[in-house]
């Protein structure tokens, strides 16, 4: 891969081409906000908040999924980019119900981060309360829909690391959905492996252990990338 | 001169106020530079007018919306404290459903209940709203503090600050906290 320059808040960075601009920025320790990012998984840009601005770019682009090229002049720390990313954040709270005083990833949930890291002390927006199905058919595991934030890390995982293919997505706007199967009990499953991976991907509370009480869920997402690096050894 | 303060429990639980109290010795710094005028154990007189107003809880009720447009004419800083009042949190659980439902799910259909099924409707009663409310979405907030319950810590801070005459800085402090 050409080697190639980069700028990024007014840093000069030499890079290897064909990467992104977010794994740039981890390589460099430059900060960047994430939530549907996890490595190991492809990136899609569901979440909108690892923004950048790209000089001669009018729309803001998502770090993610944007690749570097020759000069490119990004940042990453602009006013803009900061109220979008609250905004952001804020609607995550507005459109699904989250109680964190009863969730079982109180205390360790990526999106109560992400509040923190964008100084979120309120929503806003009017709240939606969808009434919203929790699905407890499974024997081990839950999906509370009213917790879920729609980063499809669960899909994700499912397809391409254990590649059972379980989860999918369903409808548009605030109807979306995620759903097992063709939209039948996750207990019911003919594909689901019972793996447990979607459980460790999972950023917030919607996907947990049954054996789990109130802000004593631990997740393991880095398991996921250290599983595809593994895996790639053996080939 | 001495500021006054009130605290107020709307739609909450009271874990709030005992966070408050968790202050414990620390009572004695805010009462050199306060006097609480009002609060859940202080009987009968209508909210005072105060430099800070303390609230607890959402917005559940007639009762309830009456009391925060008062306490916002009365108050020169209100404090939305705690989740329920910032984002209605558990109290904001029954909004999935129509009132109806809730009420005949607690009174109707409860195993817990004496089986008549009456539903409380005494004129002295407060009449539930269709939806609960946190309270920025009915009177203007001059200063948030999420948390079930915030910490005796953030809630000192904020305290402190307001009583110092400065804003307190939740993000910057690192005292943001949900649940
Ligand atoms: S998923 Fe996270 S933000 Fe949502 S209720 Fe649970 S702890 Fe709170
Ligand atoms: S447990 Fe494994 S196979 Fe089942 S849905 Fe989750 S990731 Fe897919
Ligand atoms: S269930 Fe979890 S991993 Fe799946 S889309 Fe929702 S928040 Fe993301
Ligand atoms: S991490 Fe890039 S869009 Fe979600």
């Amino acid at each position: 891969m050409p080697v190639i320059t980069v700028y990024i808040n007014g840093q000069k960075i030499s890079t290897e081409s064909g990467v992104t601009i977010l794994e740039v920025c981890k390589a460099n320790n430059i900060p960047m906000l994430t939530l549907c990012h996890l490595k190991g998984l492809h990136d899609i840009g569901a979440c909108r908040l690892c923004l950048v601005e790209i000089e001669g770019v009018n729309r803001l682009l998502s770090g993610c999924t944007t690749q570097v090229a020759d000069n490119m002049m990004i940042r990453t720390d602009t006013d803009r980019i900061k109220r979008y990313q609250r905004i952001t954040v804020e609607l995550f709270f507005a459109e699904r119900n989250h109680v964190c005083a009863v969730c079982v990833a109180n205390g360790n949930c990526e999106l109560q981060q992400a509040g923190y890291a964008v100084g979120l002390d309120h929503i806003r927006y009017p709240f939606l309360y969808p009434e919203c199905n929790v699905d407890t058919s499974h024997p081990w595991f839950v999906m509370d829909h009213n917790r879920c934030i729609m980063c499809t890390r669960c899909v994700r995982v499912c397809t391409q690391v254990e590649g059972a293919g379980n989860w999918g997505v369903m409808n548009r706007g605030h109807d979306v959905r995620i759903i097992s199967d063709f939209n039948t009990p996750w207990g019911e499953s003919s594909t689901c492996t019972d793996c447990g991976k979607c459980v460790h991907a999972c950023p917030t509370g919607a996907i947990w252990p049954k054996a789990v009480a109130q802000g004593q869920l631990t997740k393991y997402p880095e398991m996921i990338g250290e599983l595809v690096e593994k895996r790639k050894l053996l080939q | 001169m001495k500021k006054k303060l009130a605290t107020v429990w709307l739609g909450g639980c009271s874990g709030c106020h005992m966070s408050l109290l968790d202050i414990d010795e620390r009572i004695l710094e805010v009462a050199k530079l306060a006097d609480i005028v009002k609060c859940p154990i202080v009987d009968g007189k209508p909210f005072p007018e105060v430099d800070i107003a303390l609230v607890e809880g959402s917005v559940t009720s007639d009762e309830h919306y009456e009391e925060i447009l008062h306490i916002r004419k009365q108050a020169k800083v209100l404090v939305a404290l705690g989740d329920c009042a910032v984002m209605t949190n558990i109290t904001g659980m029954r909004n999935y459903f129509p009132l109806q439902d809730v009420m005949a799910a607690a009174y109707t259909h409860s195993p817990s209940n004496d089986g008549e099924g009456m539903w409380p409707n005494h004129a002295a009663l407060l009449k539930l709203h269709g939806k609960v409310l946190p309270l920025q979405s009915v009177v203007t907030v001059d200063v948030v503090v999420p948390g079930c319950p915030p910490s005796a810590d953030t809630i000192f801070y904020v305290l402190y600050e307001l009583l110092n005459d400065r804003m307190p800085d939740l993000s910057t402090a690192q005292k943001l906290k949900y649940g």
